[in-house]
């Protein structure tokens, strides 16, 4: 292990369908100074910069780091671009993590941005299928996840009923969030009544197209109290896959998703998932999927996830809150959207969560993921 | 000594794939007043407040200091060339508008390479018929006695351009390799399906490949698989896309082959679509149909059809 490493400042643009007002230099910039000024600190004092964001063709802009780098005023610093579909996120915090921790900077600024409605994205996110081995028949990946939510509700008990009390928490706790643009309340009979989209997935299984941007100052422990004292310190952060098509994949539990928490809840001292966190955020692309990652993440046993959504376990009131922030849901700018569930879990265990702040939450845990399904990514962080 | 490798290069026809993705890019504030008042034949700069830097055309941020805040300026249509080039194109340029900061690329017009000079004068030309494009300016030609414009406060701005439409058509060619080479050529002129077996010989890989992906250790010898399989997972697509391939509503099914162990996208259909819910489960049995045609691609399988006729 090497440095200590804590999250002094948080920031993120308001998220919409479509923000007319700003190119995606323009959407980059606002969220950079919300984290700046939420750190107290000023670009002169960010020695590394990590921009994070989703496939080129979501947007038509090659290398778009040479293009945002005059937005965030990082030139002559060092810069990487880091990208993972819809883990980018996490995978841009990874990045800077490992600069802090393995003392090559005391300070990096990661920013995460997608605008999604520059492009055409189901035809965008198919093309991550192998050109000669079923692309013709990708719809993004909704199809794909659709057609596992099938199998798991044979094997694992995933009902279409269960998946719809997942959006209605989580439309429920959007409303709060100040950043999230979806804000409507939604009923269990609200959602197995909209459209199928690609059932078992149903419009309101699904979160909104968002232009949206997020960044976080990472520091080091001895510079953390010029910004905050009370940061949100990494406890463990790790990304794992597996192979794309390989004769032991199953799809059933998520295994990189399983093998990341393992390996982070054992550097992070976790024996009991769902007694020790106070809060958890996932990045659920679709319902279904914060179901299976109650399994994964051992908030529950394989085949118990629809019983804890349906026990109330899950909501603000539960003994283990999911998504205080309306996850994905509320907004879900695909490139942000793993930074913006670090930020609102930081923020929770900072004491600041913007919307609904979870009473005296000290461990969170924050889920990212891309590929399809086969990049997993967590983070630990404790106050 | 690196060991020699035992691969070779193979002369085939690779495969081709076509992307024609429509865009809707916003130009952001500063670019979007920039587009706007071309449309009026004047030159819109950002002249930033801390640094009073000009940029030309007008940027949201400045690229020396990182400003954000500035006023639009309008600018002369003058300015230097600073370096130029020959492209298949034409003659192209960086220019610095007088009284900007920084210089931008544009087309050099009514010239010749022979007669271009670092540091020369020039003024822009308009282009007819184009109003909110960079290619509203046709290009820059030598102007010897032009002289020297100022920077001016903008009076009255247009109302800035908010979306630009935009299109790219990717054109694609992707190498079959050995292995992918085989089992489409099999397809194609054998209607046979080709995987190799795994390093400890039970069961095949569809796709084939040279090495597995769990033991990471070389495959076995090739074996066909069966045309018969059972579904392991599936949704009904009715969401219509940009790109999309058919028309739905259609099965988006995963099938393991019968002597697989890998899966194999396709669709399954010939069947009410209204029953889809009931006849098509992970683990519903399912056959290939094959087109008349012969491709040599997955396409060459029209379909899976249902094996348990009295499900129809």
């Amino acid at each position: 292990m090497g440095r200590h490493v804590g999250i002094v400042g948080v920031g993120q643009t308001h998220h919409s369908r479509r923000r007319t007002d700003v190119s995606q230099a323009g959407l980059v910039r606002e969220a950079v100074d919300r984290a700046l000024a939420d750190a107290k600190l000023t670009i002169e004092d960010i020695d590394s910069v990590v921009v994070a964001s989703g496939p080129v063709l979501f947007a038509a802009v090659n290398q778009p780091e040479k293009w945002v780098v005059d937005a965030i005023g990082a030139a002559l610093k060092p810069l990487v671009r880091v990208t993972s579909g819809g883990g980018t996120g996490l995978a841009g915090a990874l990045a800077g993590y490992y600069q802090v921790a393995g003392g090559f900077a005391d300070r990096v600024l990661v920013v995460a941005y997608d605008k999604l409605s520059e492009g055409a994205l189901q035809y965008s996110i198919s093309t991550l299928y192998d050109p000669f081995w079923g692309r013709e028949f990708a719809v993004g990946i909704m199809g794909f996840s659709a057609a596992y939510w099938r199998a798991r509700m044979d094997v694992l008990g995933h009902t279409e009923e269960a998946a719809a009390m997942v959006a209605v928490k989580n439309r429920h706790n959007a409303m709060n969030n100040p950043y999230a643009h979806v804000k409507k309340e939604v009923t269990v009979e609200d959602v197995m009544n909209s459209k199928p989209l690609a059932w078992p997935i149903k419009l309101l299984d699904v979160p909104p197209i968002s232009d949206g941007a997020a960044a976080v100052v990472l520091s080091t422990e001895k510079l953390a109290a010029q910004s905050t004292d009370r940061p949100a310190w990494i406890h463990g952060m790790g990304y794992f896959c597996e192979a794309d098509n390989a004769a032991a994949r199953s799809l059933l539990v998520s295994e990189p998703l399983a093998i990341a928490a393992r390996r982070v809840y054992r550097t992070a001292g976790i024996t009991n998932p769902r007694r020790q966190f106070d809060v958890v955020e996932v990045q659920e692309p679709y319902t279904c999927f914060e179901l299976s990652y109650y399994e994964s993440l051992g908030l529950c046993a394989p085949g118990e996830a629809a019983e804890l959504i349906r026990s109330g376990a899950t909501s603000l009131s539960g003994d283990i809150p999911v998504n205080p922030s309306g996850g994905c849901a509320g907004a879900n700018p695909i490139g942000a959207a793993g930074l913006i569930r670090l930020i609102e879990a930081a923020a929770q265990v900072m004491g600041k969560a913007a919307g609904n702040q979870i009473p005296n939450a000290k461990l969170a845990l924050a889920q990212s993921g891309g590929g399809w399904a086969n990049l997993r990514g967590v983070a630990v962080l404790g106050a | 000594m690196l060991p020699k490798p035992d691969t070779f290069p193979i002369d085939m026809a690779p495969l081709k794939s076509d992307l024609s993705m429509p865009y809707t890019l916003t130009p952001g504030r500063a670019a979007g007043a920039f587009l706007a008042e071309l449309g009026q034949r004047r030159i819109v700069g950002s002249r930033f407040k801390k640094s009073g830097n000009v940029v030309v055309p007008a940027q949201d941020f400045c690229p020396l200091s990182g400003d954000s805040e500035f006023e639009f300026v309008e600018a002369p249509a003058t300015g230097t060339l600073t370096t130029f080039t020959e492209t298949a194109e034409g003659l192209i340029g960086l220019i610095r508008i007088d009284g900007s900061d920084v210089d931008f690329p544009h087309r050099l017009v009514d010239t010749s390479l022979d007669d271009l000079r670092i540091g020369m004068r020039v003024e822009a030309v308009w282009a007819d018929g184009i109003d909110n494009s960079i290619l509203a300016i046709a290009g820059f030609r030598s102007s010897p006695n032009a002289p020297v414009g100022m920077i001016r406060p903008l009076t009255d701005p247009a109302q800035a351009v908010e979306v630009i439409p935009y299109r790219l058509d990717l054109h694609y060619e992707h190498a079959f390799g050995p292995y992918y080479g085989r089992l489409f050529d099999e397809i194609k002129t054998q209607r046979r399906i080709m995987g190799v077996r795994t390093p400890d010989g039970e069961g095949a890989l569809l796709p084939p490949r040279e090495i597995c992906d769990v033991t990471h250790r070389p495959t076995g010898t090739w074996v066909e698989v069966k045309q018969t399989g059972t579904v392991r997972a599936m949704s009904i697509i009715n969401l219509e896309f940009v790109g999309q391939k058919q028309a739905p509503p259609y099965i988006y099914a995963e099938i393991m082959l019968d002597g697989a162990l890998t899966r194999l996208i396709h669709t399954v259909s010939g069947f009410d679509m209204s029953r889809a819910k009931e006849l098509v489960k992970p683990g519903t049995r399912v056959r290939a149909v094959w087109r008349e045609t012969q491709t040599g691609s997955l396409d060459d399988i029209s379909h899976f059809e249902l094996i348990d006729a009295d499900a129809k």
